[in-house]
């Protein structure tokens, strides 16, 4: 290959495209969350099975009828069925719930990090707050007294999760108000909202990105616990809840709870591996150690 | 009569991401009892592996001493055991270093760590190393030391903490003393006194001293004699006196001309053009030829080794060959 | 160590336990249906009788402040309401279940932070070695394993593969009438499977967090004075470099004691260990409020102690911050 000298300097974005795209453990999380994502979205299209349905004998060992390759749960329905359609609610419950966290977290965060004095101050006792409080144990009480539904779920995690986000926002958005570009900015005349959304706030993006990332991992593990426990969405099957209604049966039938546990973590080490990859890429001098 | 400190075409390489380079490339050195050699250069030119070599103190890997020998007192370091380097350090030969601020544990007082290097080298109690510790602070000119040895790094100065530093390096009474560019990080009325102090330290203790340094100032203050170094080589060798009165290579003439001196016009203060050369982008020709106003197509082409001339030796061509 | 400051931080503490409970009191009011029904418990059948003693109680007919000036004025006299399925005051309840949570939690965390100190301190003497690839894919893994599907896992391996630890409760009913000693290994052999369970997720974080600590550390110039003093390299790793590399960790110990809370309510749903997140689990099944608001109180108070017992540790141990606010 000929080194062919580029004046042009890169942006961060392409750089940190290139070096992502040369992470070999971020690729496979890529690849293993893509697995994921596309069998609860389409698996049902190849594999029809209604997993309330009880369609065999109960604690069939999984490869022993073909029909049911993962095997049946402690009543004799189809875990493979459950696997397929309990995926879609734990994800989709992960990304609102890292949604609504980033959007507290970074509203919050940037509001106390820009204005600083009594707002910065009365937003982080706010914040200093919510860590006290035990986040799933919260989270639980939430759900229970506003009846559980996917979306109190996901608001619920939302609400105990969003403190460390804002703490790293305001951290970011401390240390780049500081910076040059930003008193330009000011000197130009631009009113404080641009500064903050226009200025700031894309500068302080590669942590947040990682964190969004691993704020997901996070909400679906938090999902799981709670449908675990049984404060899921009752209506609505997903692996934390196959966990949960087969658990006083795990001395007679380990597979029940094994394959849905393995989802979950599988789902949440690859982006894990996915979030470890993107801090790489936007801080490629940590890579040198 | 054999030398104190004794390095002999000393060869260090480093594994970088360009690939091996050679850090030091034949350096030779020697000091005697009760003498102080200046080592001068721009940084990066191998005055601080040459000293972390001597100590046993360079990172392996990356690094790796490729050849030559350290002598200290006839006993040879370069292969000695872990154990034995762990024996030698901080007893026989011992090291301050250019950052005063840092180069002290925050979460220990200076008098427990002065007392560590004592205990780590005597058999003798806490109570009795904390109380020499206590003695050595008052020894290097530190008011109440008593009261000072309690403190955290933090609470001291850096000339205090440098001090600190070499009441820690002389605790043990060391043969030799290796001191990397002790004042630079240090305002300059402290920096005289620090090199007071080191004097008065020598006279003491009767320590070799190895001055590391880019401050000819300081050469011509503390040093006996003096090697310049440049990229990885010695340039040119001999008494302080003849370095500074008839600098020979054309790097040591650089030196010397920045030397700002009494009488001497402003404009006369003179730079040398350009930088030291990444040492990975070293050519087979002399290595300060790029920046040198006598380079030829041979300084381009051979390494001038360090041979005696009309005065003392440099490794110079145009020395050699009269030009300048 | 100033007494100010720890008189300031108690304080702080105190004013943010204040907090909790004026949440507790939103929470019920703002849950939709009648207040008197949800401290009586949705689960209860309560009959109006009752209802209407509870509507006394918390004067559930005056205006809000009122009620919250009611239900503060409880709780600092120690009265955080009555558990209408255990027919029993909530504050008695949560005494009986404090001690085996503080238990399980407390072993968990120093179990994590030695062995995570541990593995990650060895792995930072090789920073491109087996070990340093192992801590950070142990670490990736630990983060992803949900920790209450390790403890089933645990279940299942211990009880019908390898049947060495008990995997349910914190005491043998066998042993009811044995010596105290007996008694306290029976709870040692019972807490290992839970501790370890809640354990690992930490462990594998603090391995990693101290790899990289060490590694910050070792580079710097102290530890080359350390080397240059002739220390041997195990002084130079634990007392020199573990000492600063400490304090990062100290403060994330901190941090985590909230989620290691919120991992025991798991685990001790798993293993059945009788703590507080046992109680509050089946009280969540039988909307149970206030016991679930007592539980949450509690829970958070022990966080809010955490938080100023690391606040004073990390004071002692850098001396930078000793004496100044």
């Amino acid at each position: 290959m000929t080194d062919t000298p580029d004046y042009k300097a890169e942006s961060p974005a392409r750089e940190a495209w290139r070096m992502f795209r040369r992470n070999v453990p971020a690729l496979v999380g890529v690849v293993i969350l893509s697995f994921i994502v596309l069998a609860t979205l389409y698996g049902t299209f190849f594999y029809a099975g209604d997993p309330y349905n009880v369609v065999w004998a109960p604690h069939e060992r999984p490869g022993v009828t073909p029909e049911f390759p993962l095997g049946t749960d402690y009543l004799g329905r189809d875990i493979l069925a459950g696997m397929l359609t309990g995926g879609g609610p734990t994800l989709a419950v992960g990304a609102a719930a890292a949604a609504i966290t980033m959007v507290i977290g970074i509203t919050l965060g940037s509001l106390a990090g820009f204005y600083g004095g009594w707002v910065d101050n009365l937003l982080m006792r706010i914040t200093e707050f919510f860590q006290v409080l035990p986040a799933l144990l919260f989270a639980m009480v939430l759900v229970t007294l506003f009846s559980p539904s996917l979306w109190t779920i996901a608001i619920a995690i939302g609400v105990v999760s969003w403190p460390q986000t804002a703490r790293l926002t305001r951290a970011e958005f401390l240390r780049i108000k500081e910076l040059e570009y930003v008193t330009a900015a000011r000197a130009i005349g631009a009113r404080n909202k641009r500064i903050i959304w226009k200025v700031i706030l894309p500068n302080a993006m590669p942590p947040l990105i990682v964190s969004a990332t691993l704020t997901i991992g996070i909400a679906i593990l938090f999902e799981a616990g709670l449908s675990f426990l049984g404060l899921g969405d009752p209506n609505v099957m997903s692996w934390g809840l196959m966990i949960g209604a087969n658990r006083d049966y795990i001395l007679d039938a380990w597979w029940p709870v094994t394959f849905p546990g393995l989802a979950i973590f599988f789902t949440v080490f690859a982006v894990s591996l996915i979030g470890d990859g993107l801090n790489d890429a936007f801080n490629p001098k940590l890579r040198e150690r | 009569m054999t030398a104190l400190l004794d390095i002999t075409d000393l060869k260090v390489t480093f594994n970088t991401r360009y690939g091996q380079v050679t850090a030091l490339d034949g350096v030779s050195l020697h000091v005697n009892a009760g003498e102080t050699l200046g080592v001068v250069g721009e940084s990066g030119c191998g005055k601080s592996i040459t000293a972390l070599a001597t100590m046993g103190l360079i990172p392996m890997p990356p690094g790796r001493i490729a050849g030559g020998s350290i002598r200290l007192a006839g006993e040879e370091l370069v292969g000695a055991s872990p154990a034995r380097m762990r024996a030698m350090r901080g007893a026989d030969i011992a090291m301050i270093f250019q950052e005063p601020m840092t180069s002290l544990n925050p979460v220990f007082t200076v008098g427990d760590q002065i007392a560590e290097a004592i205990m780590l080298h005597q058999k003798v109690s806490a109570d009795r190393a904390f109380k020499d510790a206590v003695a050595l602070l008052d020894r290097v000119g530190i008011p109440s030391p008593a009261d000072r040895a309690r403190d955290y790094p933090h609470q001291l100065s850096g000339g205090m903490r440098q001090r600190v530093m070499i009441a820690m390096a002389v605790s043990c009474r060391p043969k030799v003393l290796i001191a990397d560019e002790p004042t630079t990080a240090l305002d300059v009325t402290v920096q005289a006194q620090i090199f007071d102090l080191l004097n008065e330290i020598q006279r003491d203790f009767g320590a070799a001293i190895v001055l590391i340094t880019h401050d000819m100032g300081a050469i011509s203050e503390m040093a006996d004699r003096v090697a310049v170094m440049y990229a990885g080589r010695i340039i040119e060798e001999a008494t302080a006196d003849d370095v500074l009165d008839f600098p020979q290579h054309p790097y040591a003439r650089g030196l010397i001309d920045c030397i700002p001196a009494l009488g001497r016009e402003e404009h006369a203060l003179k730079e040398i053009p350009g930088v030291v050369p990444p040492l990975h982008l070293l050519g087979a020709g002399c290595a300060f030829a790029e920046r040198c106003e006598h380079a030829n197509d041979r300084c381009r082409q051979e390494k001038p080794l360090l041979v005696n001339h009309d005065h003392h030796p440099a490794a110079c061509h145009a020395v050699e060959e009269g030009r300048i | 160590m100033n007494s100010s400051y720890i008189l300031r931080r108690v304080g702080y503490g105190l004013v943010l336990m204040l907090g909790v409970v004026v949440l507790n009191f939103l929470l019920i009011r703002l849950a939709p249906g009648d207040p008197a029904m949800v401290i009586a418990g949705e689960m209860g059948g309560a009959t109006e009788e009752m209802l209407e003693s509870i509507r006394e109680e918390y004067g559930l007919n005056k205006p809000l402040v009122v009620q919250l000036g009611i239900y503060v004025g409880n709780v600092l006299q120690g009265n955080l309401g009555e558990s209408f399925f255990f027919n029993q005051p909530v504050a008695s309840l949560i005494a009986q279940r404090i001690g085996p949570t503080i238990l399980l939690v407390i072993t968990a965390q120093i179990l994590s932070i030695l062995i995570g100190v541990f593995l990650g301190v060895i792995a930072a003497r090789k920073p491109n070695g087996v070990m340093s690839g192992f801590v950070s894919v142990f670490a990736t893994i630990g983060y992803a394993v949900p920790v209450f599907w390790t403890g089933i896992m645990l279940i299942i391996l211990f009880a019908s593969v390898f049947p060495i630890f008990p995997v349910e409760g914190m005491q043998s009913v066998r042993l009811r009438g044995a010596d105290v000693f007996t008694k306290t290994l029976d709870i040692a052999h019972h807490l290992i499977l839970p501790a370890f369970t809640l354990a690992i997720i930490y462990l594998a974080q603090y391995a990693r967090l101290s790899r990289a600590s060490m590694l910050e550390v070792l580079g710097s110039d102290y530890i080359r004075t350390a080397r240059a003093k002739g220390a041997a390299e195990k002084t130079v790793l634990f007392k020199h470099a573990l000492r600063n590399a400490a304090l990062p960790i100290l403060t994330v110990a901190g941090l985590q004691f909230g989620n290691l809370i919120s991992g025991a309510l798991l685990v001790e749903t798993v293993f059945n260990w009788p703590g507080m997140g046992r109680l509050a689990f089946d009280s969540i099944l039988r909307r149970d409020y206030p016991t679930i608001m007592g539980v949450l109180f509690f829970a958070s108070a022990m966080v809010v102690v955490a938080n100023i017992l690391t606040d004073i540790s990390y004071r002692w141990a850098d001396p930078r911050l000793r004496g100044k606010s």
